[in-house]
């Protein structure tokens, strides 16, 4: 039996490799007179074999980059490679179709058809490249059973409950061996425990079997745990591009911040600067912090971002450090969140002992030992 | 694929010109567009010009109009006719759809059923049936009376205004039914419960949920059946003119047919009827349109409040039947009672006059029928085929494309709903009259008339169930390498293809008996069925006439019964 991963659809010249996309220059308007701006001047590489996420809220034009990829929108202006070769270029008037590019996708909304069979979905990217039922057969089975749906193929898509729907779709995206594959949301239609499970699944499947990804999502969650690479992107443009860790820790904006979901971000007036960084003067105190913009003043207002867990709340402990007066605690199972008013400011704090405060206690609020804070840009 | 030019102007945006697809369903759509809606236009020409399109204008036909009694006569007529009997369909459809729908009526499966029947029935079954019914001589009501109470008995009599305002009503009826039963069915349970719950009782909810959220379908229900009663012609026509009761339909008919002709003043006529039917249209698209703000999903049906009849269950189910079975079943048998019977006349009404003679003269002697029926079939099978095929093209043309002239298209595809046959008639013919060796006198001329009238309905189907498709499904396809058009085939039509199904059908049965489009464009070497069935009623031998109708109704029929349980036939 032909295994998937070393066969490429009858017609493909090459054996599988997948391939890096590159963007450049990318642009979109909407609208009378090109009065929505979806997309400006985008431009990034999506490296072979990784994941890259584009994060960000709907109308950021996540889903404009990964729909003129796939070739279902036509962009204004720029240019779109597939593993080197142009499938886009304004300025040459190339503009391949949806078919000829040779990308899986999955769906949000799954996108099976509903009047064809589980195997019959599966294979219908092969079926479309004019490969023989008997070639096809074998393959769809081996595809079956790798996102553990073997045996599953001759069932229609209402008798499969969402994640195994979602699994088939994944599956169809696979089996033609594309030069990238496309994911638009695919988990945001499952419900939470169901989506934890298949962020995991995917990573799996992944492991076993890289390919280009480029994968869409609005859940910082699943961009953090599934991208090598994570894109904040903001009004058409991209506003931050690093690994997952890289992002989350070092936010470049109060947006990339909010978006990555950083709860405190914390007015402040800069009171130093120095080679490794700044010292923030906060209701805190001062904080050392760390930016990406140079060229800042002493003594100019700036927001930094602090995250739950590089801070400490405790009646006791601290003594000096500012006192803050607590709104709430929430046991929430691996942590417990502590909600505290200082001086006007409300801090969420993030611990991982099982103490909680009473309301309206008095504690005090330290940041842990040695942590660097992000200065944000606006 | 899809070619694009260079950017001449830099940073100026520039449009990536049309694909050679994309100007290939433009054209076709913009060339629908204009078929549909130049008769519209024609006719008001022609009723200006002195003679053929292309003459002096002048207002004589317009003053000829004005001036002439029979045409104010038959303009009265015609206001009454269609008062009453959109009054009597509006009454039995929004009836009959409320207690099949949301009561406890027994039998209200079955009635929903027989209350869209008559769709299927050719108005020439209403006619010829009701004839047999109620005719003051010969009508078996009035045989039957007459018997009970002795004497000539005359308890109904069809060739009154009120005879014909009732065979209309009931024809019409299932119209009303379908627009109105799937706004009662898809309420939404959340809404009612909510109006239950803040303290409605079950007539209050219905005063203030449920017949307000009805009232858009009510509207466009009631406009539909005023246009299509106004422009009715097989009953004005037939028993309208028997009674000498003048319609403006009947008139442009005989001003079109009967010697000297006088398509002037014809055409000045349909103007008016032309009129009368756009306006109404254009207020039931708008009823319609704003109806989209009571779409409502998720209404299985589950849930919804039912109705409780009490005392009245049993009454009002018998009442409801009765009148479902007025407008089918009961025309279908007494047509059929007919069609046995040697000669038609009270004192015919015995065993001994029971025949087959009618079937052998009508089915193999008399002359006129098979080359009618094959015309017939031919021109139904190939007119709705293709205004299927153009429907898909123009559907995708504006829901998928949403091309530069799609609203426009959408605009013309009003035109054929609110003109009716007889003035779409005077229209094409006042084209074509003009073209040598055009398509005058053929059947291209009866298929293009067909067509012209019936694309409406087809896009309809097909624009809904192509809304029902979720364009991923299509994406899918596309990036799994399916072209545009392979996608269409594998994708789109399995998943289309029960609205396809319901949408031949239907246009299949309704070229089948459609009169008032070709009465004014068939020459005897292109005579259809129905036409024939004319010629037949002016001969006035009714047994025969039965068989011949019944001839129709079965070839109606029989696709229906083939391919139905495959269709879907409601476009919402």
């Amino acid at each position: 039996m032909a295994d998937p991963q070393q066969r490429r659809s009858a017609g493909d010249a090459k054996a599988g490799e997948t391939s890096s996309v590159s963007v450049t220059g990318l642009s979109k308007s909407y609208g009378g007179a090109g009065s929505l701006r979806a997309l400006d001047d985008f431009t990034l590489e999506f490296g072979a074999g990784q994941c890259t996420v584009l994060l960000g809220p709907s109308g950021c034009g996540k889903t404009t980059v990964l729909r003129s990829i796939a070739g279902l929108i036509t962009p204004d202006s720029g240019r779109i490679a597939i593993g080197g070769t142009a499938v886009f270029d304004a300025a040459f008037g190339t503009c391949d179709p949806p078919e000829k590019r040779r990308l899986g996708m999955v769906f949000q909304s799954y996108a099976l058809w509903p009047h064809l069979s589980v195997a019959d979905n599966v294979g219908y990217p092969l079926a479309a490249s004019g490969m023989p039922k008997a070639e096809i057969r074998p393959l769809v089975e081996s595809m079956l059973e790798w996102v553990s749906l073997g045996g599953m193929g001759g069932r229609y898509v209402h008798e499969l409950s969402g994640g195994q729907q979602q699994r088939v779709s994944l599956a169809r995206a696979v089996v033609g061996n594309p030069r990238a594959i496309l994911f638009d949301e695919p988990l945001s239609n499952l419900d939470a425990r169901l989506r934890e499970r298949m962020r995991l699944e995917l990573l799996g499947l992944r492991q076993r079997r890289p390919f280009t990804s480029i994968y869409v999502t609005h859940d910082q969650l699943e961009a953090m745990t599934l991208g090598d690479r994570v894109v904040v992107m903001r009004a058409g443009k991209i506003e931050q591009v690093g690994s997952p860790e890289d992002v989350y820790k070092r936010p470049r904006t109060r947006f990339a911040a909010d978006f990555m979901g950083i709860p405190n971000l914390i007015e402040g007036r800069l009171r130093a600067t120095g080679p490794d960084g700044f010292v923030v003067d906060t209701v805190l105190g001062p904080l050392r912090a760390r930016g990406w913009r140079t060229g800042r003043t002493v003594g100019e207002s700036c927001t930094v971002a602090l995250r739950p867990t590089l801070l400490a709340c405790s009646p006791d402990i601290g003594a000096g450090a500012p006192l803050g007066r607590v709104i709430r605690s929430v046991f929430q199972g691996t942590s417990t969140i502590h909600m505290i008013d200082v001086a006007g400011t409300t801090i969420t704090i993030e611990s991982f002992s099982e103490e909680r405060h009473g309301d309206g206690m008095t504690v005090r609020v330290t940041p842990a030992e040695g942590a660097v804070f992000a200065l944000l840009d606006d | 694929m899809s070619m694009v030019r260079p950017a001449e102007a830099k940073g100026r945006p520039f449009r990536i010109s049309l694909g050679l697809d994309h100007a290939a369903f433009a054209m076709i759509a913009v060339a629908t567009a204009i078929m549909v809606s130049y008769p519209a236009v024609l006719v008001l020409l022609r009723s200006i010009s002195t003679e053929d399109i292309g003459s002096p204008l002048t207002l004589d036909w317009i003053r000829a109009l004005v001036d002439s009694r029979r045409s104010r006569e038959a303009l009265v007529n015609t206001a009454i006719y269609t008062a009453g009997s959109s009054a009597l369909a509006m009454t039995l459809g929004v009836g009959l759809s409320f207690l099949s729908t949301r009561t406890d009526m027994p039998g209200a499966r079955l009635l929903g059923l027989l209350a869209i029947l008559p769709i299927l029935v050719p108005p020439f079954i209403m006619v010829v049936g009701w004839v047999a019914l109620a005719d003051p001589n010969a009508g078996l009501i009035n045989i039957a009376a007459s018997m009970l109470f002795g004497g000539r008995t005359v308890l109904v009599d069809i060739n009154t205004m009120s005879g014909l305002i009732w065979m209309t009503g009931l024809f019409l009826s299932p119209y009303v039914y379908l627009l109105v039963a799937a706004g009662f069915r898809n309420c939404d349970p959340a809404m009612e419960e909510a109006a239950r719950v803040a303290g409605a009782s079950r007539i209050g909810l219905l005063r203030t949920v449920i017949l307000p959220l009805q009232r858009p379908a009510l509207l466009a229900a009631l406009l539909l059946v005023v246009v299509m009663s106004a422009g009715d012609f097989v009953i004005p026509s037939t028993v309208g003119l028997k009674a000498r009761i003048y319609m403006l339909p009947s008139l442009i008919w005989q001003n079109s047919s009967t010697f000297p002709p006088q398509p002037g003043l014809a055409a000045a006529q349909s103007m008016l009827l032309v009129v009368i039917g756009l306006v109404c249209i254009f207020f039931q698209r708008r009823a319609l349109q704003r109806g989209g703000r009571y779409t409502l999903l998720g209404g299985k049906g589950a849930g919804l409040t039912t109705f409780p009849l009490g005392r009245l269950r049993y009454p009002l189910a018998g009442l409801a039947f009765v009148f479902a079975l007025c407008s089918s079943l009961l025309p279908i048998l007494s047509v059929s009672a007919m069609a046995f019977m040697r000669f038609w006349a009270p004192y015919a009404m015995n065993l001994e006059n029971l025949t087959l003679r009618n079937f052998r003269y009508v089915l193999f002697e008399y002359p006129q029928v098979w080359p009618s029926a094959q015309n017939s079939l031919f021109l139904a099978v190939l007119g709705a085929t293709l205004c299927v095929l153009l429907a898909i093209v123009l559907g995708w043309y504006i829901v998928r494309m949403r091309g530069r002239f799609a609203g426009l298209v959408e605009y013309a595809m009003v035109v054929p709903l609110g003109v009716p046959g007889i003035a779409l008639g005077v229209g094409i013919l006042s084209l074509w009259i003009l073209v040598p060796g055009g398509i005058y006198g053929t059947l291209w001329i009866l298929l293009l008339a067909y067509i012209t009238a019936h694309i409406p309905v087809a896009l309809q189907f097909v624009g809904s169930a192509l809304h029902r498709v979720h364009t991923d499904l299509e994406d899918a396809s596309r990036i799994s390498g399916r072209t545009l058009v392979g996608t269409l085939r594998r994708i789109n039509l399995p998943l289309m293809r029960p609205a396809l199904i319901g949408s031949w059908l239907l246009i299949y049965v309704v070229i089948l008996r459609e009169v008032s489009l070709v009465i004014l464009l068939y020459n005897p070497s292109t005579i259809v069925l129905p036409v024939g069935l004319m010629d037949i009623w002016g001969s006035g031998f009714y047994p025969e006439l039965a068989v011949y109708s019944l001839l129709l109704l079965v070839l109606g029929l029989v696709p229906v019964l083939l391919f139905g349980r495959f269709a879907r036939f409601t476009a919402d």
